[in-house]
Order: C-alpha cells, then sequence, then structure tokens
C-alpha cells in the first residue's frame, strides 16, 4: 500500500503540468483582446485606454508557447503571478481564502453525513411506509431546490426576519479583536483559531456567521448521501446473511447497524468523498450569499473576468485538492471493506 | 388588572421605542458597494472606488464647492486663483497656488510646495497605460501621453529608445530624456516660495477641475515618503525606469499616506472591505464619524438584507432595485444627477471580418461596411427610439434627455437645441431616402449587441428593433447579448455595427465629453470607423481645440452650441438618456450631502449618525 500511495503521489506533479498546459490552451484559443477583459473588465474602463499597447504591455500577443512558458518559470520559482481579480499575488489569494472554505466544509460535511446516512438507513427500513416517503419528499425537495433560493430563503429568516444569523464572516467587534495583534492566527479558521485563543465570545460570534451557509448547505447536500444510503441500505437488506442474521434471532437493531449498514457504507464513501472533495472547492452561490470569503466566489469571479493567473493557480489548488482527495477516498476503501486491496 | 394592562403596554412601547430608535454602530459609517478600489497609487487609480478611496485620505489643492461643480473653495491651497486675485496670469497660461502652512502627512512629515511639485511630476512621468495621468498632461503640455510627448519632442519612438526592462537602448538617451525632463516637465510646475506654480502651453478651461478634490490623479503626496518607499526619486537622470510600470509593482499599490481628513487602517482584499479612521491631527475640520467602512459585497439581496438589518448605513442600489428598497422601514431614498450620458453611436466604417452585418451586402440579407455612412440610416434610427417611453418605463423615470453628448449641468448644454424625438413616419421618410431607396426596397439585417448584464441597454436595442421592424417587413435587427470579453474584442477590432456606450465625466467640462465622443482622437471618436474619422477631422476637429482653448465662456457656449447643431444634422448619435441614481441609507444618516463629481456615493467628511 504504501507503494501505491508514493507512486499516486509521483504522478502528482504530471497530472498538475497536464491540467495546467489544458487550462492555458482554453485561455489561449481567445483572442487577445478578449483576454484584456482582465484589465479593462468593463466599459468604463475603456477610458483613456490605449488597447493594442496594453495589449502589448501585458504580452497577451506573445505566441501561446512563449507565455506559458513564462508562466511556467514563474511557477517554479514559487510565483503564481499577480490576480487581477483578488488584487493581491495569487498565491496569498488563495491562502487567505482557503481556510474559510475549509472551514464552512468543515461544519458542514458532518451534518451532511449524519443526516444522510442516518435518515437514509431509517428510510430505507421503513421502506415504502409514510416515514419512508416524507422522508424521500423531503430529500427530494432539498436536492432540486437551488441553493440560491435556499440561501436567500435562509438569509431572509435567520437574519432579516429573526436577527440571528448575519451574513459575512465576523461580526465587527469580533473582525476588529481577531486582527488585532493579541489574537494570534494558527489555521486561519476563525472558529478554531478563537479556541485555540481561548476567545469563547469570538467562537460563538463566528459561529454564528456560520450557520446560515451551513444550513444551506446541508440541505441542499444532504440528499444525495441518503438516497445512495438508501438504496444501498435496501439492497443489502435483501441478502441472505441478513436474512440468517435474522433467523437466528438476532435483536433487529443489531441487524441493521451492524450487519447491514456497515456494508451498505461502501458506496455512501465513495459518494462522500466526492461531497467532500466538492465542498473543498468551494460552494460559490452560498459563499456569495452569505458573504463568506471563501475560494468558491473568487474563482468564479476569475473565470468571468479571464484573469488567467488567477485561473491557472486556482486550477493547480483544485487539481492538487483532487488527487489527493481521491487518493485518501481509495485508502479508506482499504479500511472499510478489507476484500479491497490497493497495488 | 387594567392598570397592569396599561403599565405592560408602556414598558412595551418604550421598549420597542428604544430597540428602534437605537442607531447601530454610531460611530461607525459603513457604505456597502460592489467593487473595491483598483490600487491606492493616486496616479494609476481610475474608477470611482480608488477615487473614493483617495479622496478620502489625500487632499488635493482645492475642493468643490458643496454641491457644486463649477464653484471651488480652497484646501490645501489657500486660495483659489482666479483672474481676480490675479492668481491666474497671462491669459490663462499661469496659476498660482499659495499653499497653506502647517500642514500635516499621516506620518508627522511637513506639506511643502516640492510635495505638489513632486507628486504632479511623478504622475505625469510614471503616466500609466490606461490611467489618468492624460488628463494633466492634455492641460499643461496638450498631448495624450508622456510618450507621445517624449516621442514629438525627441522625434525618437519611446520603444527604440527605452527596453521593457526600463533600461535603455542606447546610453545617448540617457542625456536626451533628462534634458527632456529639464527642458520640459521641470519647469511646467514651479515652487516660488510658499507657492506652486503651474505654466501651461495654451490656456486650458478645465485645469482646476482638473486639480480639484475627488481627482485622485492630482492628489498630493509625501515626498519624502513616496522616495524612501521607491518611488521617483525626483532626479532627472533615469525617470523612464519609473514609466510603464505595471500597477502591481507600484510601491504604493495597497499604502496611502496623505494629508487628508482619513486615514488608512487597513484594506482587505479578501473581504473587498477598506478600513478607515479619522484623522485627528487634521488641519481642518474634522469628519464626525471616527471610523468608516467601505465594503464590497457583490451580491444585492445580501446588501439589502444588510441595510435592512441596519448593519449597512448606505448601501449601492442600481435603479433596477428601486421598488425593492422603497418602503423598508427605517430606510430613506436620497438621488442625484452624475454627469454622465447613455449614448448609442454608429460605425461608419465596419472591419473586415464582422460577424454582425449578415451577408455584408445591401440584398436584404446584410448591410455593407458602410452602411451607416449614410446621414439618412442614421436619422432614421434616431427617430425610430422611443424615448419618452423607455425614460418613463425603463428607467422608472429616473432620467432625462439631453440634445447630444453634453449632459445637463455643464457649459455647452441647453434645452434649446434641437432634438431627434420619436417619430415612426420621420424614420420612414429617412429610411426611404437612404442609400437611394435601395434600402427601402431591399431591406436589411444586422446584430445589435449589448455587453450581457446590462438591462437597461438589452432593453434600449430591443425597442430600437421593434419599432424599426415594424416600418417595413423587410428590416430584420437581431439583438444579441455577449460576455464582455466578446463585446471588448469586437469593439476593439471595429467589427460592432454600432455601440452603446456611457461616458462619465472626468472632470466637469463639455471638452470631456466632445472631445471623447467627436474628437478624431478621442477614445470613443476613434471607433466609429474611418469614414467618421474622415468626417471629424473635417468638421469637428478644429472646433473642439478652439472651444478648449477660449477664455471667454459665452464664446465657448456658441462653440458647443455649433458643435452640437453640426452633431444633429448629422444624426452622429443617439444619445438615450442622463440617469438619475438613487442612494438608499438609514434615517439615521444626517448630514448626507451630493456632489455629482464626486467618487462614490458618500460624503464622508460630512456624514454622521443620529436618530
Amino acid at each position: 500500500m504504501t507503494f501505491y500511495i508514493i507512486r499516486r503521489l509521483l504522478l502528482l506533479p504530471l497530472t498538475l503540468l497536464g491540467i495546467s498546459i489544458l487550462v492555458f490552451l482554453m485561455i489561449g484559443l481567445l483572442s487577445p483582446y478578449q483576454r484584456l477583459a482582465t484589465f479593462i473588465n468593463s466599459p468604463e474602463r475603456l477610458k483613456g485606454a490605449d488597447i493594442d499597447k496594453l495589449v502589448e504591455f501585458y504580452g497577451l500577443n506573445d505566441p501561446l508557447p512563449l507565455q506559458y512558458g513564462r508562466w511556467l518559470k514563474n511557477i517554479f520559482q514559487g510565483n503564481l503571478g499577480w490576480s487581477y481579480v483578488g488584487k493581491e499575488p495569487v498565491y496569498d489569494a488563495l491562502v487567505e481564502r482557503f481556510p474559510y472554505t475549509l472551514e464552512l466544509a468543515l461544519f458542514s460535511i458532518f451534518p451532511i453525513l449524519f443526516l444522510g446516512i442516518n435518515l437514509g438507513v431509517i428510510s430505507a427500513v421503513n421502506h415504502n411506509r409514510p416515514l419512508d416517503h416524507g422522508l424521500r419528499i423531503f430529500s427530494v425537495v432539498g436536492w432540486s431546490f437551488p441553493d440560491f433560493v435556499f440561501g436567500l430563503f435562509i438569509l431572509m429568516i435567520f437574519y432579516s426576519v429573526l436577527g440571528w444569523f448575519p451574513p459575512g464572516n465576523l461580526s465587527l467587534w469580533a473582525e476588529e479583536v481577531v486582527k488585532s495583534s493579541a489574537f494570534r492566527s494558527f489555521t486561519g479558521m476563525t472558529t478554531i483559531d478563537a479556541l485555540l485563543n481561548g476567545r469563547l465570545d469570538i467562537f460563538w460570534d463566528a459561529f454564528l456567521h456560520l450557520i446560515g451557509p451551513v444550513l444551506t448547505l446541508t440541505y441542499v447536500q444532504f440528499a444525495f448521501i441518503l438516497r445512495i444510503t438508501r438504496s444501498s441500505m435496501l439492497e443489502v437488506l435483501q441478502k441472505d446473511y441478513v436474512r440468517t442474521a435474522r433467523a437466528k434471532g438476532l435483536d433487529e437493531r443489531v441487524v441493521i447497524n451492524k450487519h447491514a449498514r456497515r456494508n451498505a457504507l461502501i458506496p455512501v464513501a465513495t459518494v462522500s468523498g466526492q461531497t467532500i472533495i466538492g465542498l473543498l472547492a468551494g460552494a460559490v452561490i452560498v459563499e456569495t450569499i452569505f458573504n463568506r470569503t471563501g475560494i468558491g466566489s473568487f474563482m468564479s469571479l476569475a473565470a468571468q473576468q479571464l484573469d488567467y493567473a488567477s485561473i491557472m493557480g486556482g486550477t493547480l489548488f483544485f487539481g492538487l485538492i483532487l488527487v489527493l482527495g481521491n487518493l485518501i477516498v481509495d485508502i479508506s476503501y482499504a479500511f472499510i471493506d478489507p476484500r479491497v486491496r490497493l497495488e | 388588572m387594567k392598570r397592569y394592562g396599561v403599565f405592560l403596554l408602556a414598558i412595551l412601547v418604550l421598549v420597542g421605542g428604544v430597540v428602534f430608535a437605537e442607531v447601530k454602530n454610531p460611530d461607525t459609517y459603513i457604505y456597502l458597494s460592489i467593487s473595491e478600489p483598483d490600487t491606492l497609487d493616486p496616479h494609476y487609480a481610475y474608477d470611482t472606488a480608488s477615487g473614493e478611496a483617495i479622496g478620502m485620505v489625500y487632499d488635493n489643492l482645492i475642493a468643490y464647492k458643496g454641491e457644486s461643480v463649477t464653484e471651488f473653495v480652497p484646501r490645501l491651497s489657500l486660495e483659489v486663483p482666479s483672474l481676480e486675485n490675479g492668481l491666474i496670469k497671462d491669459d490663462g497660461k499661469t496659476y498660482v497656488f499659495p499653499l497653506r502652512e502647517g500642514v500635516k502627512f499621516h506620518n508627522g512629515n511637513d506639506l511643502t510646495p516640492e510635495d505638489v511639485e513632486y507628486t504632479l511630476e511623478r504622475g505625469i512621468l510614471t503616466d500609466p497605460y490606461a490611467g489618468p495621468m492624460w488628463m494633466i498632461i492634455e492641460a499643461l503640455f496638450d498631448y495624450q501621453t508622456i510618450e507621445d510627448m517624449v516621442e514629438d519632442k525627441l522625434q525618437v519612438a519611446w520603444s527604440d529608445m527605452v527596453n521593457e526592462d526600463g533600461t535603455l537602448k542606447s546610453e545617448e538617451y540617457a542625456s536626451k530624456l533628462a534634458d527632456f525632463y529639464n527642458q520640459y516637465i521641470d519647469p511646467a510646475i514651479e515652487v516660488e516660495g510658499q507657492n506652486v506654480v503651474f505654466h501651461l502651453v495654451r490656456p486650458f478651461a478645465p485645469f482646476l477641475s482638473i486639480l480639484s478634490q475627488n481627482a485622485s490623479w492630482s492628489a498630493i503626496m509625501d515626498k519624502e515618503t513616496c522616495v524612501s518607499l521607491g518611488l521617483w526619486d525626483g532626479e532627472p537622470d533615469g525617470w523612464w525606469k519609473y514609466h510603464g510600470l505595471k500597477k502591481e509593482e507600484s510601491p504604493i499599490y495597497e499604502q496611502a499616506i496623505g494629508t487628508g481628513p482619513f486615514q488608512l487602517v487597513e484594506w482587505d482584499r479578501t473581504q473587498q472591505k477598506l478600513t478607515l479612521t479619522r484623522n485627528d491631527n487634521y488641519w481642518g475640520e474634522q469628519p464626525k464619524i471616527a471610523k468608516a467602512i467601505i465594503w464590497g459585497i457583490d451580491e444585492w439581496s445580501t446588501r439589502r438584507a444588510m441595510l435592512e438589518a441596519g448593519d449597512a448605513d448606505q448601501i449601492y442600489t442600481p435603479l433596477q432595485y428601486l421598488e425593492q428598497v422603497k418602503g423598508i422601514p427605517g430606510v430613506k431614498i436620497e438621488e442625484g444627477a452624475r454627469i454622465t450620458i447613455t449614448a448609442l453611436h454608429f460605425n461608419w466604417t465596419v472591419e473586415k471580418g464582422s460577424k454582425y452585418l449578415g451577408s455584408g451586402q445591401l440584398d436584404g440579407e446584410g448591410i455593407p461596411p458602410d452602411f451607416f455612412s449614410d446621414v439618412h440610416i442614421r436619422r432614421a434610427f434616431s427617430y425610430a427610439f422611443d424615448y419618452d417611453t423607455f425614460i418613463e418605463q425603463v428607467l422608472q423615470g429616473y432620467g432625462f434627455r439631453v440634445p447630444s453628448v453634453i449632459p445637463k449641468g455643464l457649459l455647452g448644454f441647453s434645452e434649446n437645441l434641437p432634438m431627434y424625438d420619436f417619430d415612426l413616419e420621420k424614420a420612414k421618410e429617412e429610411f426611404q431616402q437612404a442609400w437611394n431607396g435601395e434600402v427601402w426596397e431591399k431591406g436589411f439585417k444586422l446584430t445589435l449587441l449589448y455587453n450581457t448584464g446590462n438591462e437597461a441597454r438589452q432593453t434600449a436595442c430591443e425597442m430600437l428593433k421593434e419599432h424599426i421592424e415594424s416600418l417595413n417587413p423587410k428590416f430584420k435587427i437581431e439583438v444579441q447579448g455577449v460576455q464582455w470579453p466578446t463585446y471588448l474584442d469586437a469593439y476593439r477590432q471595429g467589427q460592432l455595427p454600432a455601440f452603446i456606450i456611457g461616458w462619465l465625466a472626468d472632470y466637469p467640462d463639455p471638452h470631456n465629453f466632445v472631445f471623447t465622443y467627436f474628437h478624431s482622437k478621442g477614445v470613443y471618436g476613434t471607433t466609429q470607423g474611418q469614414a467618421f474619422l474622415d468626417f471629424a477631422r473635417e468638421n469637428l476637429d478644429s472646433l473642439v481645440e478652439e472651444a478648449i482653448a477660449e477664455t471667454d465662456n459665452e464664446a465657448r457656449q456658441k462653440i458647443y452650441e455649433e458643435i452640437q447643431t453640426i452633431a444633429y444634422e448629422n444624426a452622429l448619435g443617439i444619445t438615450f438618456y442622463q440617469p438619475r441614481e438613487i442612494y438608499p441609507m438609514r434615517d439615521w444618516v444626517k448630514g448626507w450631502m451630493f456632489n455629482p463629481m464626486r467618487s462614490g456615493e458618500v460624503n464622508w467628511e460630512g456624514v454622521y449618525k443620529e436618530e
């Protein structure tokens, strides 16, 4: 297994190189004037702009291999370039924004998995009974709710009407504390840093700001896990060994929780892995509505403005997450299912 | 029992009243916008978000008086130069600014006349591409860029002298370029005692506007700080190394040390949030608020929710959301009109390869590239736009008509100038005369593009399409929305048959609009096709140049009216409207005032919060 992991890790740089070439080619297909939209990002910016000079100035007219070579050379020097969308170096932009995405993912993944798996099992056990129907309707509604609708709904109820969960990362007072020199940043994730600094009030404030996005993400995402769990569970419950277990008079709870559920979780693990990776890539809409400054909204802006340094940097980063994430999922199979061998 | 009820009710009302009346964050003013600054370097900044921040941190020599755009008050200068007080001399070619004494920068340095000289010279020499410095360069030297000026004076192309990395191609140019500075740039701005003196090559009427507060390009910086941070060192030798840098390479990209009423605390680019505090050592009147926050929140619903909750005091609101802010308890809506217009102009000679001309011939399935060079076509289009309905329904009344490209409020504007009204009969007549009747007989087909996300422009295109198509079944206009990069590409390549674009005043003078749209070197002039350029060189350029060198306002008015009459007769463009804007804010906002030239929507020095 060690060999397997090492081999996969060795392939990582090659994968990233391939991704970068592909993305660069896609951007390169656009005309220099189209790509100038990064620098002249609205009609108002045409003021005083000598467009042809700008194209030349930013090297947009150079042959593609030359442009790619320039980018690659910088990468090897540890320079991801300048993000015109983030208004700071791409590296800084990614590093500053990722903790917000990671934090949201961490807080969302538990309710998503917990609700998805447990309700899925309950649904399967109560197959075709009213509870099953109810849960299925509840989950289908969540699954088909566009997140921008549900997010706005949550924002309206819990912020505008009740005033409980404000948008943003932190309240003004809390932000002042976090930015002061007395507050040490360890992870960039405010909730965790607050705990490490022993500031429960900050933790609570950050937590309140997280609830809205977490609720939204949970509701629109748990349904998928629920459906996978339910169908997998239904299949397992038909299996001979479950019948045997019941036949020998085992308690129904033991049959379900120990014999059936563990076996039903293998497909769920695959899907969960994808869900986690998806969450780490950022939730564009939810971040935008709740004004959380994660990596998703940043990348969506970069793509809209064809900010190639940001796009390339972000793509490398996502590639890294994807490859590592999939590796972890593969490894986890071996633990869930002893029959799986990694070679 | 009853008495208790009354008592309880009284408490409820009291508590409710107190809760309702509570001003959130009383010392902090929070404005939610949709963007963050592009840069904090005053000489690179050319967008309103940057201009707003720079205007808070830096002082200019003079400022607009209250809501006026024509009257000034002194700021760092002790007096506003005028012919009467003798500080404008030589028939308007020399301006003298007596500098205020005892003013300190945020880092404690003293303001000196040398700072003023250095600041503007640094701007002129830096002259970043797509930056605002052309205004100062045009005013002082009558050139558009420093490179143009160098090339003209030295008769060598810039790129033949200076490499991309700032080194010289040949050492001989070092002395030439240094001489250029000594001979032209240095004498233009001089220090005489406590005075700063500007020498213009010819009178330039809007000069004071270009220097006035809110013009970030003439904000005054501290020489000592700038030099120590690595900006131009003030020496003639080697100035070219500081020219043509990218905006992120400026050492003051994210720093701002001025003399202004606010100090920059932080520019948090992750959150798109600027935090500023009051400068307690400010030489002038102290701002009433202690802390200012400008926060870019792109999502409208989020901005609105924060205003409703009182977590924001004022929010940027496009007109299309008017109905959504009306009637929020505790929120009032102020209004104002900026000096801006939105207009459609034609491309008289569309470049080859355009996908928007149909067949490219006048055969009913397309238009020839020079379709719009026929004045009848342009007139027909001008008659076919339903101006009043557009303003009433699309803009909900928040806008008004102007005759040509000079907005209301500026010199040269006149209600008495002729305008095209919506008149389908006349449009029909014009179409029948166009192209010797061929257009009417054969019909045409073309594509009008707009960049997506702008609903008003989309509707304008669709209205135009509908009315023109109603005239003749052979007329076909396709309205197509494209992403901004595609639009920019087609626009730049001269492939759009017509384009709708707005212009926001850099300074409140008609020259800024007339030059832009009608001069053959103007930003939008150059994109109206070769036939238009020929027309402009023959009929418009000399008038535009004459008007700006004229110092007598009545004479200027006459020339601008003449230009607009030419524009009318030749149907040079369709000015859709000059918009009015809405500024929703909490009721507790006091002291708010609007100046059309202000960058942003808040008069930070004057606002405060009080129930």
